[in-house]
């Protein structure tokens, strides 16, 4: 019952831009959340010493890990400005543009996504 | 009393916190991206990251940094679980729960700061 | 201009939910209403909805086309296509087909005091309560709401929290908010304030999509819960 009624978060048919909008942002700040405890546990090891440190950072910054980097950075800079969206919609400001102004966000995030995967892929190949 | 309190206080400087810290991310993470993967190629070794992490304006900043982005995510996940039927049943637990484990993040973190 | 058309209706006879096709010959400026009655009289009578005005007015009639609740009344099939799913609203349990229980909907309506509430109150010796145009346009648009139950279909912390007051119910409470004439704005922000009212929206802003009356939910919902923060803000530092 209650995980049918969840689902009313990504129920999209029918639905306008706004509820994909809401849809995207609800996923992407989960993954953001688990992100952010996966990236605060990980920084115990700067703790526990170099070693375990530098296994650490040679498991997850290197070529085959750049889809994923490529999938968080889409995540973080869509959540960014939608949640920028967001709050200029809950202050009522730009109220009436509100649509146009999900397409704008999200072609700043596209762009800002396009920007960080290209210079994460020149970081993790070398320059 | 203290319940009907703390959901008074809880509801309307969540909602506020969120919109300020939310903003405040949006430079912290471009700016913590910018110290980790644009000033240098070798920004993520162990000696650049501890050398970093003992100017005290760093610290400070990371510190701040990780006090928003856990603000953030764990309100986040509060307004999440209270926008279910379950978090209406479990309001009080899904309040202390999340904001604990916010102080955890902070205290935690802030410790390891201290650390370097 | 006719031609056939399709209206796959979701039935529910209170034990079981099932699809039902009719096929039937629409007119160039049929509305769904009147498929629906043609279906109830042509082709099989055992189908319940709701109507009542035929116009727009009543708010009886909304149900789900193609997922979106609209009027049926105010709604061309030829405007939708040649085929069309019609579902009951979402978030109110289904009594028969496409009538639903709106209990729950009107009392969170009567919840938040939606009525003029004035320390004055004479009902023996009535007087005249003046607004200016101005005062009267501070609130007007969103006293159009016909409580169709649109909002509360489309609104997606409706489909997860039972009692989430909805986009209606705040709506109305900050409608009477700004009326020049009311004084229960601090017995209705205490209303919409707990975590059961205006925290719950995060602007998904579907109910001011779906509004047959164009009423702006969404923006209401906006203006009381920035109002509520305020209030309750300053409330703790008084």
């Amino acid at each position: 019952m209650e995980m049918r009624r969840v689902s009313g978060w990504f129920t999209l048919k029918g639905k306008s831009i706004n509820s994909i909008a809401y849809s995207f942002h609800r996923l992407t700040g989960m993954v953001l959340l688990l992100y952010l405890i996966a990236h605060l546990s990980f920084l115990t090891s700067l703790r526990i010493g170099e070693e375990t440190y530098t296994a650490f950072i040679s498991t997850t910054v290197r070529p085959e890990t750049l889809p994923l980097d490529s999938l968080l950075f889409l995540a973080t800079f869509y959540h960014a400005f939608n949640g920028l969206r967001v709050v200029l919609n809950e202050f009522g400001l730009l109220y009436e543009v509100r649509k146009a102004l999900i397409y704008v966000m999200t072609l700043l995030a596209l762009i800002f996504w396009l920007y960080s995967t290209y210079m994460m892929y020149v970081f993790v190949t070398g320059w | 009393m203290s319940e009907s309190h703390t959901r008074k206080v809880l509801e309307p400087f969540g909602w506020v916190f969120q919109m300020i810290t939310g903003l405040l991310l949006f430079a912290f993470v471009i700016f913590h991206l910018y110290i980790t993967h644009l000033t240098s190629h070798d920004a993520l070794e162990y000696a650049k990251v501890v050398e970093r992490l003992s100017n005290p304006a760093i610290k400070a900043f990371y510190w701040l940094f990780l006090a928003s982005a856990s603000f953030h995510a764990f309100n986040g996940l509060r307004a999440v679980l209270l926008d279910t039927d379950f978090g209406a049943r479990n309001e009080k637990a899904v309040n202390a729960l999340t904001m604990l484990l916010f102080l955890i993040a902070v205290v935690y973190g802030g410790l390891l700061l201290l650390a370097f | 201009m006719e031609r056939e058309v399709l209206f796959r209706i979701r039935r529910f006879d209170g034990e079981k939910e099932y699809w039902q096709d009719f096929r039937f010959t629409a007119r160039k400026g049929m509305t769904v209403l009147e498929g629906l009655y043609f279906i109830k009289e042509s082709l099989d009578g055992s189908l319940a909805f709701r109507a009542s005005c035929r116009m727009g007015v009543c708010g009886s009639c909304a149900v789900k086309v193609n997922g979106k609740p609209r009027l049926a009344c105010e709604t061309q099939i030829f405007d939708v296509g040649d085929v069309l799913e019609i579902e009951p609203l979402d978030n109110m349990p289904v009594l028969k087909d496409l009538v639903v229980d709106m209990d729950g909907f009107f009392r969170k309506h009567e919840a938040v005091k939606p009525y003029l509430i004035r320390k004055d109150d004479d009902y023996k010796n009535p007087k005249e309560l003046l607004q200016t145009p101005k005062e009267l346009h501070a609130y007007y648009d969103f006293s159009l709401c016909i409580k169709c139950g649109a909002c509360y279909s489309a609104c997606p912390a409706s489909a997860t929290r039972s009692d989430y007051l909805g986009p209606a119910a705040i709506t109305a409470a900050y409608r009477f908010c700004m009326d020049s004439r009311d004084e229960g704005k601090e017995e209705r922000l205490g209303l919409v304030s707990g975590s059961d009212g205006v925290w719950r929206c995060h602007f998904n802003a579907e109910c001011s999509e779906v509004c047959p009356k164009s009423v702006e939910p969404a923006k209401a919902m906006q203006k009381m819960r920035l109002m509520s923060a305020i209030h309750m803000i300053k409330s703790i530092f008084r």
